[in-house]
């Protein structure tokens, strides 16, 4: 193995074979007087992606090939990149060559002003309007509000980490999308974003589509939640049980009304079980904050994950 | 020479040594794993029966049959079979346990380097197993046996048909056979294979999803075997919920939410239109609240979905941490 690298570059690769060697090509004129290292991730490709790959690295040693077992998703497949990561500074960025590896040292540069990533954000952006602009405008507002990170372009992915950011940050199931929010919540980084080139996608196809709508918003209820309360369920659950219980209140009052006017229509039986019923709610929302808690109390040492923090002179 | 086996176990827990064993060193090419279950075959007619082609197929093997009903009994019947002969040993629990388990053990406890698991009744032909060896050789992690053309009866055939149609419907897998659970696997893969439960069931699905190469094998049905059983209702039951079990975890093990998210928003936008509906009749229709069971309804269908979302978001804090320390993928072993 070669020696340790400055700057290492993950690129996620699934069914991409005609993007490698434009792709391996555009990192190695990008990157003059760096010591860097190109890292492929092979997410299980059917078509010849990993030979060709593999072809390409027995020839370079600054590219390394890793290969899934299966296609196990992009946020797998970022995430072996990262772990595999030799770098101080680790730069992540697709396979389709929509982003400009040109970009990487101005990343870089940026990072080096006292960040902890930075992200781009894609001026002109080369891809459909109605299927995707649209829909990534309205996202990363929704974004933006939600996880109040002030970030443009939450889904372009040429990024540039300083690796302590990484070992912290948590990746798994569909979270790539989001990794300027994580890296906020799990790992408390700094972060700045700089414009970068786009360019039209040349070869194979886009593996997004619209469907998966309704699962971003999961999943950034997800990230919500980690961010406030995963240290302190309770919180949350104690809070909705509060809400809720003051509901099953209300109803409690409306009942003592109605039987007290009583009409010869108006039963009480119907509000108070009602009432009974959001008790009940929120008495279960409480204990479940209870469990919650013996879970977060599992995973905490004394030492672990501590927040990204350095010191400044004065 | 007599090789036997007894290992003890304390207490309640089913570990078959009391302390920490290192598997023990590949010296054979196949260990033969046998679960034996009391008024099935014993373990002279399981050599007897498979024996014969293991021995022409020139490798060195051995026989290791696991007493997991926790009965002494069992055992000691064995004893005089297993005194004849030198390649077989037996493996003695110390409570029942279930094939899950004794898969593990075998993991421990076998010397060869292919796993060759059989249940103790006459499934598959005896020049299965060579079939099935030889397939792991040229290169597959697991190899599961598909008995074919199918025999026995139609009872046998609809409830192992129905069995598989709803596995592989929910699962996406593509296997044919899933009750013959005859197979043929790397040690050093099932070492890596997390089985617990009944996932025995599913060792090929389980064992795909973790990115090992699995294929199918077709083999002749064992002329014997194929007899019709009937199994308690209960039975039946435990298949589907063990189906509907996998099916979950194999979907949303690292994403809870989207399940328990998409139930409770089916059942709380039920209920909110249920409520929306009597709102609007109490303000402009002048019905009385108070006199409406269907607001228990509303109210009822919301309480479920707010559950179902608040399980959810518990099971992400569950998985969230678990990511942090595990990992979620796993690299190609042969590059």
């Amino acid at each position: 193995m070669s020696k340790k690298p400055t700057v290492s570059v993950v690129v996620p690769l699934f069914n991409e074979a005609p993007n490698v060697p434009p792709l391996v090509e555009a990192v190695r004129s990008a990157l003059p007087g760096i010591d860097w290292e190109l890292l492929l991730v092979d997410d299980g490709s059917r078509d010849g992606t990993a030979e060709l790959a593999d072809e390409y690295a027995s020839s370079d040693e600054r590219l390394r090939v890793l290969h899934l077992a299966r296609n196990f998703g992009q946020t797998a497949a970022m995430r072996a990149g990262f772990d595999h990561a030799r770098g101080d500074v680790v730069v992540s960025m697709d396979g389709d060559l929509q982003n400009d590896p040109g970009d990487i040292p101005r990343l870089i540069e940026e990072l080096g002003r006292g960040y902890d990533l930075v992200t781009g954000y894609r001026e002109n952006r080369q891809d459909k309007v109605i299927t995707r602009k649209v829909p990534s405008w309205i996202a990363n507002r929704l974004i933006r509000r939600i996880t109040r990170v002030r970030i443009r372009d939450t889904g372009c992915s040429l990024r540039a980490y300083r690796s302590q950011v990484l070992r912290s940050m948590v990746l798994y199931s569909d979270m790539h999308r989001f990794i300027p929010a994580i890296a906020v919540a799990t790992s408390g980084a700094r972060i700045s974003e700089i414009p970068v080139r786009h360019h039209p996608r040349r070869h194979g196809s886009s593996k997004y589509g619209l469907s998966r709508t309704w699962r971003v918003v999961l999943d950034l209820l997800t990230i919500v939640m980690i961010r406030s309360f995963r240290d302190r369920p309770l919180r949350m659950f104690g809070l909705a049980s509060t809400l809720i219980g003051e509901c099953g209140l209300l109803f409690v009052i409306a009942a003592t009304l109605a039987g007290s006017t009583m009409s010869a229509s108006d039963s009480p039986v119907v509000f108070t079980s009602t009432a009974v019923v959001l008790f009940g709610l929120a008495t279960y929302l409480f204990m479940l904050g209870l469990v919650g808690e013996v879970l977060v109390r599992q995973y905490w040492g004394p030492r672990e994950d501590l927040p990204l923090a350095r010191e400044t002179s004065w | 020479m007599v090789r036997l086996e007894r290992t003890e176990t304390f207490g309640p827990t089913l570990r078959a040594e009391p302390e920490f064993q290192e598997p023990s060193p590949e010296e054979l090419d196949v260990t033969v794993v046998v679960l034996l279950e009391t008024g099935r075959l014993d373990a002279r007619a399981i050599c007897r029966e498979y024996e014969p082609p293991l021995r022409e197929l020139g490798l060195s093997y051995e026989f290791l049959f696991v007493n997991g009903s926790g009965e002494a009994g069992l055992g000691e019947a064995m004893r005089e079979s297993i005194h004849e002969r030198g390649n077989v040993r037996l493996l003695e629990a110390g409570q029942p346990v279930g094939e899950s388990a004794v898969l593990r053990l075998s993991v421990e406890h076998s010397r060869g380097r292919i796993i060759l698991t059989l249940p103790p009744t006459l499934r598959v032909a005896p020049e299965a197993l060579p079939k099935m060896i030889r397939r792991i050789e040229e290169g597959s992690d697991v190899a599961v046996a598909r008995r074919w053309p199918r025999r026995g009866g139609w009872v046998n055939r609809v409830q192992a048909g129905v069995a598989t149609w709803l596995l592989n419907m929910l699962t996406g897998s593509r296997f044919h056979d899933m009750t013959c659970r005859v197979s043929a696997i790397r040690r050093s893969v099932l070492a890596e294979i997390p089985l617990y439960g009944s996932h025995f069931r599913f060792l090929p699905i389980i064992a795909e999803r973790e990115g090992f190469r699995v294929t199918e094998v077709p083999v002749e049905p064992h002329p014997d075997g194929g007899h019709t059983r009937v199994y308690r209702p209960g039975v039946y039951l435990g298949w589907i919920i063990d189906i509907l079990g996998i099916f979950f975890l194999l979907r949303f093990t690292y994403r809870p939410l989207r399940f328990f998210g998409s139930l409770g928003a089916v059942f709380g936008l039920m209920g909110g239109a249920i409520l929306v509906v009597l709102v609007i009749q109490r303000f402009f229709g002048g019905q009385e609240l108070a006199d409406r069971p269907m607001l228990l309804l509303g109210v009822l269908l919301v309480t479920l979905g707010v559950q179902a979302v608040a399980l959810g978001l518990i099971g992400e804090i569950v998985v969230h941490f678990q990511a942090s320390r595990g990992s979620t993928y796993r690299l190609h072993r042969s590059r």
